[in-house]
């Protein structure tokens, strides 16, 4: 489990995250939504030590992430953020290969156990056929796939994604969150990830923090969360809630905006 | 599962590596073979192999000894270092520009180097041991003035700003270097137009000597940080996630390149590009893993630096054009080819 304790967040003197507490449940998808420049992606890098807090705490399972070492988080927690990018000419095999790292040390090379988790992570994001392929030459899917088979070659209990489906195709968005799902059912994952369409949030998510302005708005459940009066509050739009059929999850089709949110300006992410 | 590491593919690749290798050896070879042949005194292929193993006159002795031999070891040594270095420079800027020359580390070292022998009547009352530590500062605060001045709170160390900010620091310390040498008596003075034009003045053993030690020692830490450089190229916040103590392996690299670089133009005078070129020819015969671009940029950067001081020297016999100047000649070009390619 995933733990703050007033966590402030701030680049130079200004302040994005203000006093936050949440908690995230082990084994569980969560969703972080909120609408641009609310201090989303924030605070998954305060989560996942990237960025660190000017006040404040982050647990991870009882003890401070502070005070660990950074390579022992790794092999607890792995990180994807938002466009990575690699060097030319590096295949999906190589990529993948780097998520062990944390496993490494100096002048080692790959044991049996590095081939067989590189082997199974590039197996379960469906990477096989590319294996041997330069990630420049791969489609935004293709390429988001072999990304999130370098995250989980690390071999961690957590996953951190920053907007895994951005800039994808439909398609391409539901591949990548089948395979988040799968590993959340099957390995028993923990999934904390930043998401844009609040219908995937809801669809695929177990646990969502909906935030607003680096402050939490509302956290639970898709069906406590995904309500009218707190999707105005924290998207400025006015929307209805139906149920679909199909899932049984709320889903959110906005119909307007709110008048006061029309006017104000918009920050960039 | 095994197949991804065996398959037909990863043999072809093998193949590949093994190739790049051993062509670079040959290379080499040819290079040292036509070196050690060629000068003043034409020395047969026979002759240096009969010289090589004991059996030369004193005269074939004084000169493949005494006079080629340093000189080549050296230039094979600096070629060697400043590729390394620059293999490292871009590797941790992600910026394929990065060169301790373009960056004004070399020009840093020099002029600390400068410094350093306008204590002394002439160049060869200066014990060459020190030279490697006089350059190290000069390098250091070169690459100290150039972070300071193009580092961004916001934004980091921005490829290009790095770059422009480089050349302005080189081009401030080369005119501080014409400044000193009007200054100088005309020894001195000889001495510090022959470090501008780049010869590889260190042609006799105690140069070499003093300048192998860092060579192996930092050449062997900067290997032992492949992995860590593989890593810093996916960006700050990857290699973090990968738990990779980025400031701190940043800070030892960026060191480690620095005391390579300008340790190695203390004996050679300012060559530059050759950073720029080898590892970049690296990256595209043998790929971005560190683990061989490494070896491969330090291959070719002595090849690089050996070919162009043999040709600077046998081109015009018995004048010589310094290996600085020949280097220059190809590199200009393909500095201005790389910088038209990026879009940084």
């Amino acid at each position: 489990m995933i733990e703050t304790d007033q966590l402030h967040i701030g680049y130079d003197q200004q302040t994005i995250v203000n006093d936050l507490n949440i908690e995230i449940p082990s084994g569980k998808i969560t969703a972080l939504v909120g609408a641009n420049g609310s201090g989303k992606s924030t605070i998954l890098k305060a989560l996942s030590r990237l960025m660190k807090p000017s006040k404040g705490v982050v647990y991870l399972n009882g003890s401070s992430i502070h005070s660990q070492k950074t390579k022992e988080l790794a092999k607890q927690m792995a990180i994807l953020p938002q466009n990575p990018e690699a060097p030319q000419g590096l295949t999906v095999t190589e990529l993948v290969t780097y998520g062990r790292a944390p496993h490494q040390r100096g002048f080692g090379s790959l044991k049996a156990h590095d081939k067989e988790m590189i082997g199974w992570a590039i197996e379960i994001t469906g990477m096989r056929e590319f294996a041997n392929r330069p990630i420049d030459h791969l489609s935004g899917g293709q390429r988001q796939r072999a990304w999130i088979a370098m995250a989980l070659a690390q071999e961690t209990e957590t996953l951190f994604l920053d907007e895994p489906t951005t800039f994808l195709d439909m398609a391409h968005q539901m591949e990548v969150l089948n395979i988040l799902e799968k590993l959340n059912v099957q390995e028993h994952r923990t999934i904390v990830m930043v998401v844009h369409d609040l219908n995937h949030a809801s669809r695929y998510a177990h646990h969502i923090v909906a935030i607003k302005h680096g402050n939490v708005v509302k956290t639970g459940t898709p069906h406590e969360v995904m309500e009218a009066g707190i999707i105005e509050k924290v998207f400025g739009i006015k929307s209805d809630i139906i149920k679909d059929p199909r899932s049984g999850m709320p889903l959110c089709l906005p119909y307007n905006l709110c008048e006061e949110q029309a006017a104000s300006p918009i920050f960039g992410s | 599962m095994q197949s991804i590491f065996s398959g037909e593919w990863e043999r072809k690749r093998r193949r590949r590596r093994i190739l790049v290798f051993s062509l670079l050896a040959i290379l080499i070879f040819i290079v040292l073979l036509f070196s050690m042949n060629s000068g003043v005194t034409p020395l047969g292929p026979l002759e240096v192999l009969k010289t090589l193993f004991g059996f030369g006159d004193s005269n074939q002795n004084l000169v493949l000894f005494q006079f080629r031999l340093p000189r080549i070891v050296l230039a094979l040594l600096v070629g060697a270092a400043l590729a390394v270095s620059g293999c490292v420079l871009q590797g941790i800027s992600r910026n394929s520009l990065a060169d301790p020359g373009i960056l004004g580390i070399t020009t840093g070292a020099g002029l600390f180097v400068v410094l350093y022998i306008s204590f002394f009547s002439s160049i060869d009352a200066a014990s060459p041991y020190l030279l490697p530590v006089f350059a190290l500062v000069g390098g250091l605060l070169a690459a100290a003035l150039i972070y300071i001045l193009a580092y961004d709170r916001q934004l980091g160390l921005v490829p290009m700003r790095m770059i422009l900010t480089g050349i302005a620091v080189a081009a401030g310390l080369n005119a501080l270097m014409t400044v000193l040498m009007l200054r100088l008596q005309p020894e001195q003075f000889d001495f510090v137009a022959i470090w501008l034009a780049g010869r590889i003045y260190g042609s006799t053993w105690p140069y070499v000597y003093s300048f192998l030690p860092w060579f192996i020692i930092l050449s062997i830490f900067i290997y032992y940080r492949w992995r860590a450089l593989d890593t810093l190229t996916f960006g700050e916040q990857m290699a973090k996630g990968l738990g990779l103590r980025v400031e701190k392996e940043r800070l030892l690299l960026t060191f480690a390149s620095v005391a390579l670089a300008a340790s190695a133009v203390s004996v050679s005078g300012g060559i530059g590009f050759v950073g720029l070129i080898a590892p970049h020819i690296a990256r595209r015969l043998i790929g971005p893993n560190h683990a061989l671009a490494l070896p491969a940029s330090a291959l070719l950067g002595g090849l690089l630096l050996l070919f162009a001081d043999t040709l600077g020297r046998t081109i015009i016999q018995p004048s010589e054009i310094h290996a600085g100047i020949v280097v220059a000649v190809i590199g200009a070009p393909y500095f201005l080819y790389l910088l038209a390619r990026s879009n940084v």
